[in-house]
């Protein structure tokens, strides 16, 4: 039986050959989940919909820089459809200008060669992640919750509570290197 | 060299990998972190940690199916021309005959009835290692050179130049940089638009503001045919 992260990893195996129907299949299967994931980041059907075409480009083309790893394929989705969402959220709250680095990059991370770490399957990484960041202050784990799913930036957090950037920073900085201690017990 | 490491700040690289995946890292700070990334098998590896965790934050996130003009326009950018509705096929031959009186009547009244309209020419290019999408489209008529960018960013601190070879033994002749927008525009010269049919378009990486040289330096990202679709 193939199970859902086989067919994903299947159908981006086929897109990296040049494979139009599995582009469509996968189309078919997961935008709607990266529309949602867009919508959440941006707030704003127009650009969420601008998004997401940028995802699906990104795929097209970037399909034969994908390297099974153990992890969910739906990982890389995910993070290209979130990270394509903020690049346009920054460019529309910098009013059309460059706002900072593209954070594009991160999304051609692959290591071919799975780890030790990667191995272990059993585990729930949501729930995981769930606990550890119930382990940090509300204010903080709401301020890494923010980052990640509205994109913004220290300059932001640093406004919207009325501190110093290197102060967010500095306090950011301790909470994620107390998630991931958390994450590796 | 500037990192993480050297700064006051708390956490080295391993907070630096998270800041990272959330988009946190200041501009100068991310081409350090990803130069160290490059040679750093376990920063990758907590790269990709991190990403596997916080893509979990969009598990309670909900479906929403996207319209339906996304994926017409996904591919009508990715593989040509989408199919066109049906009416839309069959105006061309209903218009047809309309336009045909329309401009025999107007190359009567304006004494011009010129037919040697040159084809408009095309080229796709393509850089893989940067997601670049590029269609270069020589409009004769108004002599006209245009580069538009439907994917992928352009380098920071280089400049993507454009570079026309009028055969296989030409010189390449500079047309000009790719600008920030997504069109690139450049009216060309009578003496080089003579050249454009046929004529291979290449785009090379070059320092900032153009090849120093008046030919390539850079590493060539790709190379087309200018040819009619």
């Amino acid at each position: 039986m193939t199970s859902p992260q086989a067919e994903i990893e299947d159908l981006i195996a086929r897109i990296a050959m040049g494979d139009r129907a599995a582009f469509r299949l996968l189309y078919e299967r997961t935008s709607a989940k990266l529309f949602g994931v867009c919508l959440r980041v941006l707030d704003d059907r127009a650009l969420a919909e601008e998004a997401l075409q940028d995802v699906f480009m990104k795929i097209w083309h970037r399909a034969g820089q994908y390297r099974v790893n153990g992890f969910s394929p739906m990982t890389w989705l995910i993070t290209l459809a979130r990270n394509a969402a903020v690049d346009r959220r920054r460019r529309r709250d910098a009013g059309g200008r460059a706002a900072g680095a593209p954070i594009d990059a991160a999304d051609l991370v692959a290591d071919p060669a799975p780890g030790p770490a990667q191995q272990v399957q059993a585990r729930s990484e949501a729930q995981a992640l769930a606990d550890c960041m119930a382990e940090l202050p509300g204010d903080r784990a709401e301020m890494v919750r923010r980052a990640y799913l509205e994109g913004v930036t220290y300059a932001e957090l640093a406004s919207s509570t009325g501190t110093k950037l290197n102060t967010v920073r500095t306090w950011l900085r301790r909470s994620l290197l107390q998630l991931r201690e958390c994450l590796s017990r | 060299m500037s990192g993480p490491d050297d700064s006051d700040l708390p956490g080295g690289w391993d907070a630096a990998a998270a800041e990272y995946v959330l988009g946190l890292l200041p501009e100068d700070e991310v081409r350090v972190f990803e130069a160290r990334l490059a040679q750093d098998r376990e920063l990758r590896q907590d790269v990709q940690a991190w990403e596997e965790y916080f893509a979990t934050l969009t598990d309670p996130v909900p479906e929403v199916a996207p319209p339906p003009q996304v994926l017409r326009r996904v591919e009508a950018a990715l593989f040509g021309r989408a199919r066109k509705p049906l009416w839309q096929q069959v105006m061309p031959y209903l218009l047809g005959a309309v336009a045909a009186a329309a401009i025999a009547w107007a190359a009567v009244f304006s004494g011009l009835l010129s037919l040697d309209t040159e084809p408009h020419l095309y080229a796709e290019l393509q850089s893989g290692e940067r997601g670049l999408e590029l269609l270069a489209h020589w409009a004769p008529d108004s002599e006209t050179f245009m580069v538009r960018r439907d994917a992928g960013d352009l380098p920071a601190e280089r400049s993507l130049e454009i570079w026309l070879i009028p055969g296989p033994e030409a010189a390449p002749i500079s047309l000009g940089l790719i600008v920030e927008d997504q069109l690139t525009s450049i009216p060309v010269p009578d003496e080089i638009a003579a050249l454009m049919p046929g004529a291979t378009v290449a785009i090379s990486e070059e320092p900032s503001g153009g090849s120093p040289t008046g030919a390539p330096t850079g590493p060539i990202l790709d190379t087309g045919q200018l040819a009619e679709r």
